[in-house]
């Protein structure tokens, strides 16, 4: 690892640990189903939000959309398609990380994404 | 939660039933108060109309109804302006404890009407901090909004970006919940740093 890469490494465990759970569980989740999108119903189960997603969208999501950490396309007025942002200079690091590294988890995420 | 921010929770509800119970009071006796005099008309309604319904016209359009709407709109008013500058003594606490743990016990904090807090840091920058009760729609409680003094540099998206920040005319803004007030607060100040001294 060079030094550059450090860097960002160190950055990127700066920003996760300054969110709050649901944020980091929604980034950690989001990161291993990539290049995959999920919808807002799929999204909280996978986070094991109890909440109604109606609050996690006005609440959290809204929020990381404006921050640019997430990126949520909106298919029909209900439907939903929420993805990592991965032009994100650190995230793009945790995506890379998770893709090569994360396989087992991912397997659980998508199973978990299967089960409908 | 914080144990500071449930004891602001619980008095926020408490006082908006109070308030809302002496809004009612106020409206009853206002309408009283204009209808119990004699009603004083603004035209005379048309010959052809049947009397029952002049009756009542007379009622509606009448100087009384101006003034009742008036008084009303004071009532309405007073009360939006309540909600928007009312915080719990707790939260006050709370969110002053949780700057001072970040910036130190000597670092200069006001607090304006409205629910606004600002930081000031060396030299003229400073961190603009505001509480929101309650989210709409999201029934989050207290959420804050943070805001940074205007950054000049062209780099600015880039190191809002690598902080999990955007940036709002010129200045770095997020949006945070209560558990996170320490760590973004703390994530701001150090991006702050970086723009304003490499």
């Amino acid at each position: 690892m060079d030094d550059d890469e450090l860097a960002s490494m160190y950055e990127l465990i700066q920003l996760l640990s300054s969110l709050n759970d649901t944020r980091r569980s929604i980034l950690q989740a989001l990161a291993h189903v990539y290049p995959r999108s999920v919808s807002g119903v799929q999204l909280s189960r996978m986070i094991g939000y109890s909440g109604k997603s109606r609050s996690l969208y006005r609440g959290v999501l809204a929020h990381m959309e404006e921050n640019n950490l997430i990126s949520i396309d909106q298919l029909t007025p209900r439907l939903y398609a929420i993805r990592i942002n991965n032009e994100h200079p650190l995230l793009d690091l945790l995506v890379e990380i998770s893709r090569k590294y994360g396989g087992a988890t991912r397997k659980i995420y998508l199973r978990s994404l299967e089960e409908e | 939660m914080d144990r500071l921010l449930k004891r602001a929770q619980g008095l926020y509800l408490d006082r908006q039933r109070i308030a809302l119970s002496a809004f009612m009071v106020v409206f009853v006796v206002t309408l009283y108060m204009f209808y119990s005099p004699g009603i004083v008309g603004i035209a005379e309604p048309p010959e052809w109309f049947p009397p029952g319904w002049s009756e009542g016209l007379e009622v509606v359009a009448s100087f009384n109804t101006v003034g009742f709407l008036l008084a009303f709109a004071v009532m309405v008013f007073a009360y939006g302006f309540w909600q928007w500058a009312f915080l719990p003594t707790p939260a006050v606490s709370y969110t002053r404890t949780v700057l001072a743990g970040i910036f130190g016990r000597g670092a200069k904090v006001t607090q304006t009407i409205g629910k606004r807090f600002r930081v000031f840091l060396d030299g003229d920058a400073y961190v603009d901090v505001t509480c929101r009760i309650r989210g709409q729609g999201s029934g989050n409680w207290f959420a804050y909004r943070l805001t940074s003094s205007p950054i000049s540099r062209t780099d600015a998206e880039d190191i809002a970006l690598r902080h999990g920040m955007s940036v709002k005319k010129g200045r770095f803004t997020t949006w945070i919940s209560n558990e996170e007030l320490h760590s973004r607060t703390l994530l701001l100040a150090k991006a702050m740093y970086l723009a304003l001294h490499t």
